[in-house]
């Protein structure tokens, strides 16, 4: 559990002691500073959740420091202690953004319910983002499926490495569920109730890496308008998701070696080690031992990474999943979409169990959930489906013609199937609605009255 | 005074002026039952006054357990002082008790445990014992616990007090045995 560090910040020895003594018992850590000059000092070189200052000290006072740190360090939440002559600067402190205020000498249930109340401040704080983070990558982690022999061995090796902290590598194709597992193994582990932080390196630019991933001291950089903590940080007690491992400029693997061998990082401009107190899984599609032969991937790196090794299996060798699968989708966009499907029709599940699926599980949810929203009964039939089967391909599309022939036709087809709902059309064809239109201008497409293709 | 600690290590309870020995000696057994050591009853302190704080009008415990700590005798591993004066920290309104984490000496008040009239002799006994067994627990290094029917959750009220068990939560057992290790 994520122990919670407070500074307190008084010139009186006896106030420090007492405080300290009484936080102590409720298991937080705490340290003690005599001076707004003492705190500031030792802010550079230690982080802490809660700081609790005194309003009036001599030299630096508690409001300035409290400006400081909401400048410097806008993560740190402050409580201000006043006597009962200071309320004025205690409005003061208020305005300038500290957390609440204690009059003392205070009651110890007043005391215990604040700090009670802002550690659960905290931590709401952290989920909001971490949840804000994960609703990006929210289809990947729907709950694993599966009953083929292939996913049972994925389950046993999640069972047999939940004790340990170990590095995880996760190969395999895209949309198998590398991400789902990821968290399958975060979710058993003796870390589930600290963060999970997902980080898609092959979605971060690279000039912003080094400061998503490390975060970044106030002034390190032009942009660095203030200090910012990184993803790393963020996992800290939890585990640190590195999707697309192999997307990683070489440059940020000799970094992420190093955290992996030294156990601490620093923040961009930063001079204090942060321990890196979290478990590392990356993820990835492409074959690293390749890269590491093309030099694009660190050996030493992959090593490192490949403590623990699981390979995901593609959807065509575990074909007994599919109806499973399928009718779990199904299920879940008939809620979404809120109509009244009740089942595939075993035509359409043939179709779909003939199918190779490339695209895997993800392909799979895409082509239920269209064939939910196109559907017009209670049952989903082969027609519905977006799939193109040997056997349907000469059907409704040509054989043979130019590119634009090919798609001219398929927009085509589309449209009459939907009724030419341009929003519908433009989901199921991947594009956005002004793209489409564009198209069918290109294209000279009509609406026929009588609904042909 | 009779040793009946068979040369062992104890733990010594400790009555201050308006707590009589013969409450000592039955909080003494009930601690020395849950710690399994053997129990000791020594007024180690004549008087308390040393900590009373006119200003405030109540006493202030952490000099008591400093002043407690330092006459600990041979092969006395933890000190329990009972008072029935009130008792405070310089930050705090007020405590029902005070330790020293992992050390030597701790104190609980029957001051604020004692409030209703009508409450029955067994019912306040019952309290301090919990608070004593609370208190000890700190000397053993205990931090407060979340589980609410523990004996080392910190209580917001009396009530609280009679609702929480008289036993220790399986974390809070297995952190106490640690601390014997």
């Amino acid at each position: 559990m994520h122990q919670t560090r407070i500074l307190i910040v008084d010139d009186e020895l006896i106030i420090r002691e007492s405080l300290a003594g009484w936080l102590e018992r409720d298991g937080h850590h705490i340290m003690t500073a005599d001076s707004g000059e003492k705190c500031l000092e030792i802010l550079k070189k230690q982080s802490f959740d809660v700081l609790l200052v005194d309003i009036k000290m001599d030299g630096i006072s508690g409001v300035d420091v409290l400006k400081h740190v909401k400048e410097h360090y806008p993560d740190i939440d402050v409580i201000m202690i006043t006597a009962f002559g200071s309320i004025p600067s205690s409005v003061e402190a208020m305005k300038a953004g500290a957390y609440d205020y204690l009059l003392k000498p205070f009651d110890p249930n007043e005391l215990g319910v604040l700090i009670e109340k802002l550690i659960e401040h905290q931590s709401r704080k952290r989920e909001n983002y971490y949840l804000k983070e994960e609703c990006k990558e929210r289809s990947r982690f729907e709950s694993m499926i599966g009953q083929s022999p292939a996913m049972q061995e994925i389950f046993d090796l999640i069972q047999d490495i939940r004790e340990t902290k170990s590095t995880v590598l996760i190969t395999g194709e895209t949309g198998t569920g590398k991400g789902m597992a990821a968290k399958a193994i975060h979710t058993s582990s003796p870390l589930k109730e600290g963060p999970f932080v997902s980080v898609n390196c092959g979605s971060i630019p690279e000039h912003i890496m080094e400061s998503e991933l490390f975060g970044h001291q106030k002034g390190a950089f032009t942009d660095a308008k203030e200090t910012r903590k990184g993803r790393l940080e963020m996992a800290c007690g939890g585990t640190l998701f590195l999707d697309e491992i192999g997307e990683v400029p070489m440059r940020m693997q000799i970094d992420l070696l190093h955290v992996l061998e030294e156990k601490i990082f620093y923040k961009v401009g930063g001079t204090q080690p942060i321990s890196a107190n979290f478990r590392v899984i990356a993820a990835t599609n492409s074959n690293l031992e390749k890269n590491i032969q093309e030099r694009t991937f660190r050996e030493d790196l992959y090593y490192r990474l490949n403590v623990i090794a699981m390979t995901m299996p593609p959807l065509r060798k575990r074909k007994e999943d599919i109806p499973l699968l399928a009718n779990h989708f199904l299920h879940k966009f008939v809620q979404e979409i809120n109509k009244p499907v009740q089942r595939i029709s075993r035509e359409a599940m043939d179709e779909i169990m003939l199918y190779n699926w490339p695209g895997n599980v993800r392909e799979l949810s895409n082509a239920v959930e269209r064939a939910v929203v196109v559907c017009r009964s209670h049952t989903i039939e082969s027609t519905d489906l977006p799939i193109v089967t040997p056997e349907c391909r000469g059907k409704s599309h040509p054989t043979g013609g130019t590119l634009h022939d090919i798609e001219k036709h398929h927009i085509l087809n589309t449209l009459v199937e939907n009724d030419w709902n341009i929003s519908r059309c433009a989901t199921l064809l991947g594009i956005d609605r002004s793209t489409l239109y564009s198209k069918i201008k290109r294209y000279h497409l009509k609406k026929d009255p009588a609904g042909r293709a | 005074m009779t040793d009946t600690t068979g040369g062992l290590p104890f733990i010594l309870v400790s009555p201050t002026q308006g707590i009589s020995s013969e409450l000592a000696g039955r909080v003494g057994e009930a601690v020395g039952d849950f710690f399994g050591y053997p129990i000791k009853v020594i007024q180690l302190l004549q008087h308390i006054d040393f900590a009373f704080n006119p200003d405030r009008d109540q006493y202030h415990s952490t000099r008591i357990l400093e002043e407690l700590a330092s006459l600990a005798p041979e092969r006395c591993i933890k000190i329990l002082a009972l008072t029935d004066k009130d008792l405070f920290i310089p930050i705090l309104t007020h405590v029902y008790g005070e330790a020293q984490l992992n050390g030597m000496a701790c104190i609980v008040s029957t001051h604020r445990l004692n409030t209703d009239f009508q409450l029955s002799e067994k019912k306040i006994f019952e309290r301090i014992v919990k608070e004593s067994i609370h208190e000890l627990g700190h000397t053993f290094n205990l931090r407060h616990c979340k589980n609410q029917g523990c004996l080392m959750h910190y209580c917001r009220s009396l009530e609280d007090v009679d609702l929480k068990s008289s036993q220790f939560c399986r974390y809070c057992e297995v952190l106490l045995s640690d601390a014997f290790v």
